[in-house]
């Protein structure tokens, strides 16, 4: 897929979502929907940038989200910095301990990074309900309530009211994508594509694996973590529940649907996944039980996603083909 | 008692192997010649299974075995012997062997082929308890070799077995693999060096770009100045 | 608690960390895929303990040991063989083995929950009472629990080196390739690989649980150590994550007595990070 057909298709998609309030603007609950499919589709985005193209195994996109949420939340309620700027500070935030974790585990096999940057998801929650954590404003166990909403030019964006936000959300949500769309198509796109095809081969042309990886683990945690601050200030509260599984799961799901590497598949797998998500409230507790039976079948069933059935169906190539022979 | 009718393989979109017609019969050296990166080893790799996407019949013992598993051929006796030895690294010798006689038909067998390997390479004897990981690439080659030999195979397929080797271990490897032939085995070799393989050759095929370009016993190949220019480059 | 708790502790837990973690050790080292559904693989083990003691059926815990064995032996097959090898013809399957196996893990976390209730269950111990050497007084749990555990150890070392499935799963560690040349159906063996580290960690949960009781999410807690011990230990390497898995009970036992539990887990990260960036091979390289 080249870059213009990708412009093209984000631009026909966000067109159409921003037409959407003419219709259900009335409706807070879809609006709310809405509000949270921009949001989760710059991070399945941003997760796909890192796996798809960069082939970063990195398990941790949502502890960057939560470190960006209350990195923003912290600022802005302990040290009164405004929210429109405490975002990209969270953006900084999370950015800086991306690269930290990044650097040991980076030049190591790819399994090692899933796990790594997993076990930066699983060692968050207990950081942040821990007495350090309290020290540095997290609220313990009990998380952060009162966080101020944000304000641009003396306008304040509630979330009682929901259509100046939804597009103050499709703005942010457009300028992550246009970035990554840029990153794809810039120099460090045909960089990774070398790094995936081989490594050596990379090295030889003068191309620092290590580095480029950094850089785009920076970028990716970057804006995770701004988004994350921005959903901090939209839904007002945050809490360590964030890091349970199944919203990890949720998340696993859109880049399932979408197919990994198959951008801008992780964005429509991002409006799919929580529409979907939002339906299966009143099933209550059974919700992550059926999430979990949702990635068995969508893994086996699309292992390529949504995007890469329909490419296979109308036979484009592409990427992802059949691993083939057994022996070299 | 090999009998190849119209073999394809591909290798991706390569058509690697095209239209091949062969035959190896029982108690015989047959030997497939060629230039590299024609399809030797991948037609051996065919009929032991290795290579899973191809097209047409191979008949062994008058049953089509075309598209088998590996494990399935070893137990029925088609054992491949592989040009880069394959070997496990970090075992002994003896385990190396003892998993040569994986496959169930080899199993009960394991004793007496241990002592047919030994007699015949008695410098593996030696060194039983020696990782295969140290040992120098001669002896890697008669370990390859003799792990084939402990699966109790009756065809041989064996891929380039004097790569890499010194002339004289060479000669000794073709004398190993003569050796094992007088005791019963039929043998499938690939070979690109001819003069020397092609003397204990009961029958000779040539593989080039795909194809069969030549077939014959050993005098007719020796003789023919196309064989000549190819291989020895005179 | 004295020292010589702490020290007895730290070996106990060791014990069954060891036998967890050589398991998922295992699986990489042979077919390279990395299960996130471990601990809750180590939740089953709990479960069904705690199941076949629910109908007070004769033999208690020997009961329990005839029937979870071969349960778990057959649970790890089956989900081998139905939904990871199919990935395996996929590219990049690795990750999407990863992404499957956490699907599953919160698939199983969940029906564990639905069935059994979100609070935890305890087990009866195995032996009650306490053996008094001096001094020192160990209960009979704790050596129940050390000595089964290492008799999983040595059961598993003499399978892998005296039985065939043991030497076809050595081989097709060592070289994929040269295992199917010799007839290995390495599609079996990877499946007999998983089965087994099933087993492995199944028995660390029956006997771990009657010391910290069963509950629907404490699998990850498992995992991550799990996961840390064989980073530590070397990826792929058994007598690393078997040294390693004694190290790091004794680690977590001492940092647990002298700053607390929370600080049990910052230091197995710790480890893990100061591990990767100095020596990321683990301890030992590679099988040994």
């Amino acid at each position: 897929m080249d870059g213009k057909r990708r412009i093209l298709i984000m631009a026909v998609v966000f067109g159409l979502v921003a037409l959407l309030p003419i219709f259900f603007g009335g409706s807070k609950v879809i609006m709310h929907i809405l509000i949270m499919c921009l949001i989760w589709s710059v991070v399945a985005s941003c997760w796909d940038l890192i796996m798809g193209f960069a082939g970063i195994f990195s398990f941790g996109q949502v502890a960057f989200f939560v470190i960006g949420a209350y990195a923003s939340a912290i600022f802005s309620l302990r040290l009164g910095v405004p929210p429109i700027i405490s975002t990209f500070l969270a953006g900084a935030v999370a950015a800086a301990v991306g690269v930290l974790v990044a650097l040991p585990c980076l030049r190591l096999k790819g399994a090692y990074v899933a796990l790594v940057t997993f076990a930066v998801h699983m060692i968050l929650a207990p950081f942040l309900k821990s007495n350090m954590g309290r020290a540095i404003g997290t609220g313990g166990a009990q998380g952060l309530l009162t966080i101020p909403p944000i304000s641009l030019f003396g306008y304040t964006f509630q979330n009682a009211e929901p259509i100046p936000f939804f597009y103050l959300t499709l703005v942010v949500a457009v300028i992550c994508s246009l970035i990554i769309i840029l990153v794809i198509m810039s120099h460090w796109g045909t960089a990774f594509l070398t790094l995936k095809d081989s490594e050596d081969f990379a090295r030889a042309l003068g191309v620092s694996a290590l580095r480029y990886k950094l850089m785009v683990f920076a970028l990716t945690s970057f804006l995770t973590g701004m988004i994350g601050g921005f959903y901090g200030h939209y839904v007002g509260m945050l809490s360590t529940r964030m890091l349970g599984i199944d919203l990890f799961v949720t998340l696993m799901i859109m880049l399932v649907i979408g197919g990994v590497g198959q951008y801008p598949g992780a964005v429509l797998g991002a409006f799919f996944t929580v529409t979907i998500n939002e339906m299966l409230a009143p099933v209550g507790s059974y919700r992550p039980l059926i999430l979990g039976a949702m990635v068995l079948i969508l893994v086996l069933a699309l292992p390529d996603g949504v995007v890469g059935l329909i490419r296979s169906l109308f036979n484009l190539g592409g990427r992802g083909a059949r691993a083939g022979g057994r022996m070299k | 008692m090999l009998k190849i009718e119209k073999l394809n393989a591909y290798y991706g979109e390569f058509h690697v192997l095209e239209d091949i017609n062969m035959e190896v019969p029982r108690g015989q050296v047959v030997v497939l010649l060629g230039p590299n990166g024609h399809g030797k080893s991948t037609l051996l790799k065919s009929i032991c299974g290795l290579v899973r996407s191809v097209k047409g019949n191979i008949l062994y013992k008058g049953q089509n075995i075309t598209g088998m598993s590996t494990s399935r051929l070893v137990s029925m006796g088609i054992t491949y012997i592989a040009e880069n030895r394959e070997l496990f690294p970090f075992m002994t010798v003896q385990e190396n062997l003892k998993l040569g006689a994986f496959s169930r038909a080899a199993r009960p067998h394991l004793k007496e082929n241990l002592d047919m390997v030994f007699t015949l390479f008695p410098r593996l004897a030696e060194r039983k308890k020696q990782l295969a990981s140290t040992m120098s690439g001669g002896e890697g080659r008669m370990l390859a070799i003799a792990r084939g030999l402990m699966s109790n195979a009756d065809l041989l397929a064996v891929d380039e077995p004097s790569l890499g080797l010194q002339p004289n271990l060479r000669l000794e490897v073709f004398r190993i693999i003569k050796e094992i032939n007088k005791q019963g085995k039929t043998i499938l070799v690939v070979e690109q060096n001819i003069p020397k393989i092609a003397e204990m050759a009961d029958k000779i095929y040539v593989l080039e770009e795909g194809m069969i370009t030549f077939e014959g016993d050993k005098e007719k190949v020796l003789s023919s100045e196309h064989m000549k220019e190819i291989f020895l480059g005179m | 608690m004295e020292v010589i708790d702490v020290i007895i502790s730290g070996m106990i837990n060791g014990s069954v960390y060891a036998l967890m973690a050589v398991g998922l050790t295992l699986v990489y080292g042979v077919s390279k895929v990395f299960n996130f559904a471990y601990g809750s693989f180590y939740s089953l083990g709990g479960y069904l303990a705690f199941s076949i003691l629910s109908f007070k059926i004769f033999g208690g815990y020997v009961t329990v040991l005839v029937l979870a064995v071969p349960a778990l032996l057959l649970f790890g097959y089956v989900v081998e063989r139905a939904i990871v090898a199919p990935l395996r013809r996929w590219s990049s399957w690795e990750v999407k083995v990863m992404m499957l196996t956490l699907g599953l893990a919160l698939l199983m976390d969940n029906l564990f929950q639905i069935t059994y209730g979100a609070r935890v269950k305890s087990l009866p111990v195995i032996v009650e009472g306490s053996l008094t050497v001096g001094p020192v007084i160990v209960s009979w749990q704790d050596i129940a629990i050390f000595v089964l555990s290492v008799s999983g150890m040595f059961a598993f070392r003499w399978v892998l080196n005296n039985t065939w499935v043991g030497l076809a799963v050595q081989a097709v560690a060592q070289n994929p390739n040269g295992a199917q040349i010799v007839g290995i159906p390495r599609d079996k063996i990877f499946a007999a690989t998983f089965a087994i580290s099933t087993v492995m960690v199944g028995l660390g949960g029956i006997l771990l649980s009657q010391k910290y009781f069963v509950s629907p999410n404490q699998g990850w807690d498992i995992l991550v150590k799990a996961w840390v011990i064989t980073a530590f230990g070397g990826m792929g390497s058994i007598r690393g994550s078997l040294y390693a898995a004694f190290i790091m009970g004794m680690l977590e036992a001492f940092v647990g007595w002298m700053f607390g539990l929370t600080w049990v887990q910052f230091a197995l990260f710790g480890v893990l990070l100061a591990t990767l960036a100095i020596r990321p091979q683990g301890l030992m390289g590679k099988w040994g």
